[in-house]
């Protein structure tokens, strides 16, 4: 049939509209992809290095007496010493100011002589029981209690308000002695997160992954088309409706007491990982179930054939076949675990834990940005740097899920 | 059908004017102010509605923030934007500048002589006597509160947090810690456990840090969620839940439902005051009397040319 030329022109016309449609919808999300990669990248990556990884979140406080307190020589500038220290001639040391992750200004040791009266320290943090300390590069210099000329007690470094240059001033100038100084290291980082997040996702995992393939091979393999079947199969796919903060409420009611079993006595990263996993269940159980359902059928009628019953089929036949699946599930549910926030916070609290253990509180990195960003005063560039951290976390597990289940599936199909 | 075409091109065109044109109309040469205000279980509310005697009488168009960080971020960024923050907030940071109240500028010499009027105390509370873990937390508890309160170095170190503090009526902590004896010992296995008030966070975070140091190292988490849940957390009906806790927080006096008697020691550490803030682009108005600020925050001025 001949198709009039009007009609023809017509179609191009509302063709061209849906093809336009569809070019720019992709475009639009294309852009606003590299839109927040550009934001993210742009404000955080100056803050990527390896102290942000392995440094802890909060600094140690040391409370530290010298053993000779006085100075009678005197000691040169070293000559590699950067133009930003300001050294003492008196004291044979240098600081620099500093300003942290926090946005917070430090006075940090840029170089300690090896003889300065300031390099060997006690540590009398517990009065009782002092330890020999030495001060290191990279210390922060917060209060240093010296005597002056008239014999007075006075307080310089950075609680006075003191910035690297007044110290050294006060230090050369003013101070006959130096007695004691109240030194940290420098907090902010992001390794104790770290540690928490991979604790939630092995509690949470273990417990999800066994309990939601075994439910799903009940729903698939074993039973029976009954009206309470299906009801308990759209009451899993209504779970994954649920609002993770109403999992997070009915943790901390209803799970706190069973970690209390175990020791808790407060929100804990146990009780964290007990709610992930209540919230993963349905997405496990669900991915599961696809991945048996594409299990040929003729596979389980060959293994019954030749004499396995049907557990035998269904653990030794269906089973490894649906293991790419299984894998996409456990994928789904580890992005899950690192990018959830509003549950956490009521389950294992906002306090961020440089030595988390599974009873004690502590955050996964999601929260330390909800955390940061909370404050009194938010830092959107350490809240990036963390995002981007979590970024590669979760590219660098599905390159590892796509390897081990390429690796392991027995699914030729 | 070359009519379909230039019908449809031209009512796309038509509608696209029609959108610029409406986003133009909003933005350009706008007068009206932007009241941002925190939540109702918020500390700093509590304290601007009750400086100002207007508790209840917030405007319909207000638009709520949920934390200090986030109001100061929120009217910085929106030229027309009014809200109010504590003192210690960083307002160059975040492009706010802080207005003079009744004439007076807010600064800590203000404050400390009472003749600026927005302030708050920081006040805590602790558990009642024997509800602790054991006898030494509860030790360690009371030696903590001494250093914070009353020592020298604790209020310097409360200070350079941002709090407003007296340091003239203070003594040194070496003459104070001769009463507690706990902190010569080694105490890095006990644990102090603060909630409420998440604007004590800053001044609170130093002092537990500089006091670890003159305490044998001993632990301490902090979960700051709100003023109301400082005396709920200690001695309220969540004082054995998950969120139990040893020293509660809340950036105002207790009121009359918390009955802090029972608790073993109750006071106040620091001042904080409660600034109006607008972003640091607006030249309208640089002091606001009580009476002004009622009528923004409650919507019956509106615009601020009728500021002038």
């Amino acid at each position: 049939m001949k198709v009039k030329t009007g009609n023809q022109r017509k179609r191009h016309f509302y063709d061209g509209i849906l093809q336009g449609c569809t070019f720019l919808s992709s475009g639009i999300s294309v852009l606003v992809l590299i839109a927040l990669f550009v934001f993210i990248f742009s404000k955080g990556w100056s803050l990527i290095n390896f102290d942000l990884l392995k440094n802890n979140y909060w600094s140690e406080n040391y409370s530290v007496e010298t053993l000779t307190s006085q100075s009678d020589t005197t000691f040169e500038r070293p000559a590699d010493l950067s133009e930003d220290a300001y050294f003492s001639e008196k004291w044979g040391i240098a600081f620099v100011d500093h300003v942290d992750a926090h946005k917070e200004k430090m006075i940090l040791v840029e170089y300690i002589d090896e003889n300065s009266p300031l390099y060997h320290l006690s540590d009398v943090s517990i009065r009782k029981n002092p330890k020999a300390f030495e001060l290191q590069v990279g210390m922060q210099m917060t209060r240093l209690q010296y005597t002056d000329q008239d014999g007075k007690i006075q307080l310089a470094g950075g609680l006075a308000g003191h910035g690297a240059q007044d110290l050294v001033n006060t230090l050369d100038q003013d101070a006959v002695s130096v007695d004691a100084m109240y030194i940290q290291t420098t907090g902010g980082g992001i390794r104790g997160s770290i540690i928490s997040t991979f604790y939630l996702l092995l509690v949470s995992l273990i417990i999800a992954i066994p309990i939601g393939v075994a439910a799903a091979i009940y729903l698939n393999e074993y039973a029976r088309k009954s009206k309470f079947n299906m009801m308990l199969r759209s009451g899993i796919e209504t779970l994954t409706g649920v609002p993770s903060i109403v999992f997070g409420l009915m943790g901390v009611t209803v799970l706190f007491p069973v970690t209390q079993i175990f020791g808790a006595t407060t929100t804990s990263i146990l009780l964290g990982g007990l709610t992930m996993a209540i919230i993963l269940l349905p997405t496990i159980i669900r991915s599961t179930e696809e991945a048996l359902l594409v299990v040929p059928q003729h596979l389980r009628d060959a293994s019954l054939s030749v004499g396995a019953n049907q557990s035998q089929t269904i653990f030794k036949i269906v089973l490894p076949c649906a293991v790419p699946g299984i894998l996409t599930g456990v994928l789904l549910g580890i992005g899950r675990v690192i990018g959830e926030s509003a549950a956490l916070i009521y389950t294992m609290g906002t306090f961020i834990n440089d030595s988390p253990t599974l009873l004690s509180q502590g955050t996964s990195l999601a929260v330390q940005i909800w955390s940061i960003m909370s404050g009194e005063q938010p830092n959107y560039e350490l809240a990036c740097a963390i995002s981007i951290i979590i970024l590669f976390f979760v590219l660098i597990l599905n390159f590892a899920v796509k390897v081990i289940s390429k690796r392991f599936s027995k699914a030729w199909y | 059908m070359k009519f379909m075409k230039k019908m449809t091109a031209f009512s796309i065109a038509c509608l696209m004017g029609l959108t610029l044109a409406g986003c133009g109309g909003t933005s350009s040469g706008d007068d009206s102010i932007t009241v941002y205000s925190r939540d109702a279980s918020s500390g700093t509310r509590e304290a601007f509605e009750k400086a100002n005697d207007m508790e209840g009488s917030l405007t319909d168009a207000a638009v709520t923030v949920d934390s200090n960080g986030d109001m100061a971020t929120k009217v910085g960024q929106d030229a027309n934007g009014f809200g109010y923050v504590s003192l210690s907030t960083d307002f160059e940071a975040n492009n706010i500048k802080a207005l003079d109240y009744e004439g007076v500028t807010p600064t800590e010499e203000t404050v400390l002589d009472g003749s600026y009027g927005m302030q708050r105390p920081f006040s805590y509370v602790t558990r009642a006597d024997g509800d602790f873990a054991d006898d030494r937390t509860q030790a360690l508890v009371e030696a903590f509160i001494d250093y914070l309160c009353n020592s020298t170095e604790g209020q310097q170190v409360v200070q350079s947090a941002g709090g407003i503090v007296d340091l003239d009526k203070t003594t040194p902590w070496a003459e104070l810690k001769k009463n507690h004896p706990i902190v010569d010992e080694d105490n890095s296995d006990l644990t102090i456990r603060t909630a409420g008030s998440t604007s004590v966070e800053g001044t609170l975070k130093a002092a537990l840090e500089a006091f670890q140091a003159e305490a044998g190292q001993f632990q301490f988490t902090m979960t700051q969620s709100g003023s109301s849940d400082g005396y709920k957390r200690v001695l309220g009906d969540e004082k054995d839940g998950a969120n139990a806790a040893d020293i509660g927080f809340a950036s105002r006096n207790f009121e009359d439902g918390e009955d802090v008697s029972k608790g073993l020691l109750t006071g106040q550490y620091c001042i904080d005051a409660v600034v109006a803030v607008v972003s640091a682009d607006n030249d309208a108005v640089t002091n606001l009397t009580a009476d002004q600020i009622k009528g923004i925050y409650t919507g019956e001025i509106t615009t601020w040319s009728e500021l002038k």
